[in-house]
């Protein structure tokens, strides 16, 4: 359980060995590099142009592999997330790199190719659109842009009704009538060409002089003209569209086909997008040396288990100088954890909360213990937990390769089902009460698996009590952490006043309320202890509060201001109270687990024996149960956390630390092995 | 008298509706608001789904308290389990109460649980890493709904201790 100690580097070699030892640096990766601490005649190199071209091409890049992915989708397995970087050997490795630019042009084809389908497709919308337009008029065996002839005018148009040839008839007669243009109305000749429900499509001839006046009876119908302009019979038109929308179809199948031949290229392209991550990664490192005529400064940290050997690496290889002392808390050094591999997992658990402070201890190792503790608790099935491990050892074992953040989260959640599987049989419940219902529901006969220790369900108060101790159990762990840290630092002095004190004043209330008979009675607690031990007991709280209200205020150097802090601080035992009642969580949540699955048990047996009922009992315990262990899961992971940061982390710990993220290579597929 | 004794029972299953409706009107409110927040993050950002996900679910939690308290009252009146307990007006009185807790606890918090869970999403939309204080904003909500859950399930327990 440590902080690793850190050691300030600084390396300082030829401008002509530079790519070769920065290549050198990001393989091994365990070099953090911070900008160049020397100034002295140094220069830093810009190296924003070259970088904002590598992300353009890996934007590139990865677009094509977006697209060759939806368009070969099949070949992705549902566990791919669980897969991690495929292997890939340095001697593949040049040979690759010189044809970058041969992957690039194939990527850049594919990009074009999507563009071409897209247009293409919008094309098509078009087309669909004239078609559409078109549809109405296929009984009209003319053009529909011929105007008439010597004589005569034909004006197209829809009418926004449902008409028919009477009723047309009659409206513009009516309408011939109000504009005093009967005549001209006598004269016209309408044809319905097609009507739909709420348009009627129609062609009108009227004689030439007379077109103005015609136009304005139709306008006053509710006539619009048509803006078709097409010097085809619609009919033909329209196997003319249809004929070019073919044609583009089969154009954008040919695109398609493209892009499918250019998917065997797909691993390719991975491989140069991680080679421009490498790249750009590179040459955010230059610009953070110093460099002069012929030199450049690296300066950076690295851990000090590995300096001496990394020195000596750099020194065999080129003709560098390499300094390097170990970090003191004012360098403000990047934090890497070093932990066994029980409680490493919790290691992301902890960067969600923050990493140490400035010389604040690592609290993985503590916080693991009642992590995989409290976790089981909650849960506490040991059908569900078992049912945890097995998923979680079967994807740890099935994919070895798979990314460390996936593979630290399986663990966490393998070390949390075996807490849960033991709580399940110290409580009773193996999915619910499952073994009950099946047996008295299908066999006639009720078998009950007794709990180990006691049924939370059955005895609500006990549970609750067991909770509120496990509470004061984690609380004073955390203050032990605290005063760890102060004797550790060689604060004797804050250890008494902010922890011994403490745990004076609240350790002694809890033993006097174990003396009183109201207390115990109420906690259902079958011994009271005697009114010495009282006695002693509320010696000590009142040791601990004067202590506490003379002490807490000490950072003030007038003497009431310090006393009136020190009330404040006393008053602080109320926190100790509520932080207490907070376990309560435990009961709830244990309980909500159970009660929920006896709940799907129940249901399922309401279906009565016999091969039918057995059949729906499966499919609601399968449904249910999965659900259940869906939400319970989500519960116990936040409130399990909450207790660990807002209850445990207030007794001690701040953070605040900034993660170590050593110069390495940071590719998203591959990983590259020397053969 | 008789009728009195017969509304007890009544009374005890009005309890139990009230703790599951209003938990579960509360829950269902809550993962509604969560969830138009959490579809807007991951328009922009598909990748950011798990950890909206479990930032919705968070105020579905007092929808299953409620149903958890309806459930323990049922049970203990008979209702399920085909127990043949006779409820009196008193008892039924005070199973009412005792659900109280849970129905108007749980339908308050959810709805502020889920605010604050709106507002972990957008924390998360912008800093994904702060993943884990988003989601503790939000639980810390909850730890009023857990207290009234314990209480509504201490007193339900113990009513028939009482022999009333």
């Amino acid at each position: 359980m440590s902080v690793l100690p850190m050691s300030k580097v600084n390396i300082i070699g030829l401008k002509n060995d530079r790519k070769k030892i920065l290549e050198y640096i990001q393989k091994i990766g365990i070099l953090e590099v911070k900008d160049c601490q020397y100034d002295a005649g140094l220069e830093n190199v810009d190296t924003a142009v070259a970088q904002s071209k590598f992300q353009k091409v890996k934007d590139d890049l990865l677009q094509a592999l977006n697209i060759l992915e939806t368009y070969d989708a099949e070949g992705k397995s549902i566990f791919y997330i669980l897969q991690g970087k495929r292997t890939f050997f340095r001697s593949d490795y040049e040979g690759l790199v010189a044809k970058r630019e041969q992957i690039i042009d194939v990527a850049r084809d594919v990009l074009n190719l999507k563009k071409q389908i897209d247009d293409k497709k919008m094309q098509i919308l078009k087309l669909m659109d004239q078609i559409d337009e078109l549809k109405p008029w296929q009984d009209l065996s003319i053009a529909m842009n011929i105007k008439g002839t010597d004589k005569t005018k034909v004006v197209f148009g829809t009418l926004s009704e449902n008409y028919t040839k009477e009723r047309i008839t009659l409206v513009l007669k009516e309408a011939g009538e109000k504009l005093g243009a009967d005549k001209t109305v006598e004269d016209l000749y309408v044809d319905i060409i097609n009507t739909t429900k709420v348009k009627t499509h129609i062609a009108v001839i009227c004689k030439k002089e007379q077109l103005e006046e015609v136009e304005n009876v139709l306008r006053y119908i509710g006539f619009i003209e048509s803006q078709i302009d097409c010097d085809k019979t619609p009919t033909s038109k329209i196997g003319e569209l249809r004929k070019k929308r073919q044609e583009i179809k089969s154009e954008i199948y040919n695109c398609e086909k493209s892009i499918y031949e250019a998917a065997k290229f797909s691993d390719d392209i991975k491989f140069l997008t991680d080679y421009y991550t490498m790249r750009i990664d590179k040459y955010e490192v230059i610009e953070k040396l110093g460099q002069s005529q012929s030199t450049f400064v690296l300066s950076g940290f690295a851990p000090t288990n590995v300096v001496e050997k990394l020195g000596k690496a750099l020194c065999e290889k080129w003709d560098v100088v390499f300094e390097h002392t170990v970090s003191s808390e004012e360098d403000n050094p990047p934090i890497l954890l070093k932990n066994n591999s029980i409680s490493e997992p919790l290691e992301g658990v902890l960067e969600t909360f923050s990493l140490p402070g400035r010389g604040e201890i690592d609290p993985t190792v503590v916080m693991s213990m009642f992590y995989y503790f409290l976790f089981g608790i909650m849960l506490s099935d040991a059908g569900y937990g078992v049912l945890i491990v097995l998923a979680c050892s079967i994807a740890l074992w099935r994919f070895p390769k798979m990314g460390d953040v996936m593979r630290r989260a399986l663990k966490m959640y393998l070390y949390c089902g075996i807490s849960t599987t033991f709580w399940g049989v110290m409580f009773g419940g193996y999915f619910g009460d499952a073994v009950q219902v099946i047996s008295t529901t299908f066999f006639n006969k009720e078998v009950v698996i007794k709990p180990l220790w006691f049924s939370p369900m059955e005895e609500p108060m006990r549970m609750l009590m067991f909770s509120l101790l496990v509470g004061i159990i984690h609380l004073f762990a955390g203050l032990g952490m605290k005063l760890y840290s102060c004797i550790k630092a060689g604060n004797l002095k804050d250890a008494l006043y902010d922890v011994i004190f403490w745990y004076m004043l609240v350790g002694g209330a809890i033993v006097f309320l174990l003396t009183t008979k109201m207390f115990t009675d109420m906690a259902g607690l079958n011994f009271t202890l005697s009114a010495n031990v009282g006695k002693v007991a509320i010696g000590f709280m009142i040791v601990g509060a004067i202590g506490i209200i003379l002490t807490s205020g000490r950072s003030s150097k007038n003497p009431f201001k310090r006393i009136a802090k020190g009330m404040y601080g006393l008053y602080n035992v109320t926190g100790y109270l509520s932080d207490i009642l907070s376990y309560s969580r435990l009961l709830a949540l244990g309980l909500a687990t159970g009660v929920i699955a006896n709940v799907f048990n129940k249901m399922g047996s309401m279906f009565g024996d016999g091969i039918l009922g057995g059949i729906a009992f499966a499919l609601v315990f399968a449904l249910g149960h999965t659900l259940n262990i869906g939400i319970n899961l989500l519960g116990a992971y936040v409130h399990t956390n909450r207790l660990q940061f807002v209850e445990f982390f207030g007794k001690f710990y701040e953070g605040g630390g900034e993660k170590f993220s050593p110069f390495k290579v940071d590719t998203a597929y591959f990983e590259i092995k020397n053969d | 008298m008789v009728i009195m004794d017969n509304l007890g029972i009544v009374f005890a299953l009005l309890g139990a509706a009230i703790s599951a409706l209003l938990a579960g009107i509360g829950s269902a409110v809550g993962v509604g608001m969560a969830g138009e927040a959490a579809a807007g993050v991951v328009t922009e950002e598909p990748q950011k789904f798990g950890k909206v996900l479990i930032l919705q679910l968070l105020p579905g939690t007092q929808g299953i308290y409620g149903l958890l308290i309806a459930f323990i009252t049922l049970s203990q009146i008979g209702i399920l389990g085909g127990g043949n307990a006779s409820v009196s007006f008193r008892a039924g009185l005070l199973y009412f109460v005792a659900c109280l807790p849970m129905g108007f606890v749980g339908l308050w918090s959810a709805i502020r649980q889920a605010r604050a869970a709106v507002a972990g999403i957008n924390l998360v939309a912008k800093r994904p890493e702060q993943m884990g204080k988003a989601i503790i904003f939000s639980a810390m909500v909850e730890t009023y709904a857990i207290l009234a859950l314990l209480i509504s399930i201490l007193a339900i327990v113990g009513i028939p201790a009482l022999g009333v």
